[in-house]
């Protein structure tokens, strides 16, 4: 995994309860190379956030980011990844699945959800997932 | 029967729940949580405590006829969950008008509404038939109070997913 290398993307891929958006940017998030949301390939909206939405998002992508020369993303997953699936969602696990088998190398995998906080906060792992 | 009120920060369960009619007694878990030192590690950068979830519910014990009021209290059983929604940008003015938070944690409470957490952890714990989703968007406390009566007392259908604030992000 070249880091500093111009052919690697970041893959923002964010996973609410009704919907998936994926957003690939160069390294620095400056420049949007592709994006997809789940609205774009599912016709009902309760299906946005189902895999199988993901990974036609994912394939859409993947093709329009190989064909801007980049060659491998690193993965930013943010969000529960909805409709009563588990976190991070298979929406995001099909998401990075399908932009392997496009053909796009995967970098670091980070899960940076964010965490609701008020003066407390709950522990990580025993939210619910 | 146990209630829950639950929502991101800012989404005014403090507000509303003090205008409920229901016969439960409203337990503000923030205000215990400091109290009885329920927590057992700290969050230096979200200068945020880390409640210890365990010693909540045995502090809760068995109490019945209780509505519990906080950002965290989906993770206790109880027999319904009234979670409040608020567009993040709305959420974003009320948070900053109450002026105890900083940028950043505005910001991640926000993103935190954007992208449903606390609904999903509320379905993923009750599931759907326990959960009764409330948008507070444009809404005064007390239609939000009228609100969680409605779903105390059986009036309102259980919901959730109704709203979707993902183009915040
Ligand atoms: N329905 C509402 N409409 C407009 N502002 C509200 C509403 N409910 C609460 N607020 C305001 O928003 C802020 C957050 O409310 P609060 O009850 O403290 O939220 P929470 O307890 O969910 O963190 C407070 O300043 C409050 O006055
Ligand atoms: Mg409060």
């Amino acid at each position: 995994m070249a880091d500093n290398d111009e052919k690697w993307g970041v893959a923002h891929v964010h996973a609410s309860f009704n919907n998936t958006l994926i957003t690939v940017t160069d390294q620095t998030g400056a420049e949007t190379i592709a994006k997809s949301s789940g609205g774009a390939v599912v016709k009902q909206n309760r299906d946005e956030a189902s895999p199988y939405a993901a990974m036609q998002m994912a394939e859409t992508v993947a093709e329009e980011v190989l064909a801007a020369g980049i060659e491998g993303v690193h993965v930013r997953v943010r969000g529960p990844g909805g409709n009563l699936q588990k976190s991070p969602g298979p929406g995001a696990q099909a998401t990075i699945r399908a932009l392997a088998r496009a053909g796009l190398e995967i970098g670091r995998i980070e899960d940076v959800t964010p965490i609701p906080h008020d003066g407390s906060r709950a522990p990580k792992g025993k939210s619910g997932y | 029967m146990r209630v829950a009120v639950t929502g991101t920060p800012g989404t005014g369960k403090t507000t509303a729940t003090e205008r409920v009619d229901a016969d439960l007694d409203v337990v503000h878990l923030n205000e215990a949580v400091q109290e009885h030192g329920l927590y057992d590690d700290v969050d230096e950068d979200r200068d945020s405590v880390i409640v210890d979830l365990d010693a909540v519910r045995e502090w809760l014990g068995d109490r019945d006829d209780v509505l519990v009021e906080s950002h965290l209290a989906h993770h206790l059983d109880v027999d319904r969950v009234v979670v409040l929604r608020c567009h993040p940008e709305t959420l974003e003015t009320r948070l900053g008008e109450r002026g105890d938070e900083s940028e950043a944690s505005i910001r991640e409470n926000a993103e935190s509404e954007a992208l449903d957490v606390i609904l999903s952890e509320a379905v993923d714990r009750h599931g759907v038939e326990s959960v009764y989703e409330v948008d507070t968007t444009d809404r005064t406390p007390e239609e939000i109070a009228d609100c969680i009566d409605a779903a105390v007392d059986g009036e309102r259908e259980p919901s959730a997913g109704d709203v979707s604030f993902i183009e915040y992000l």
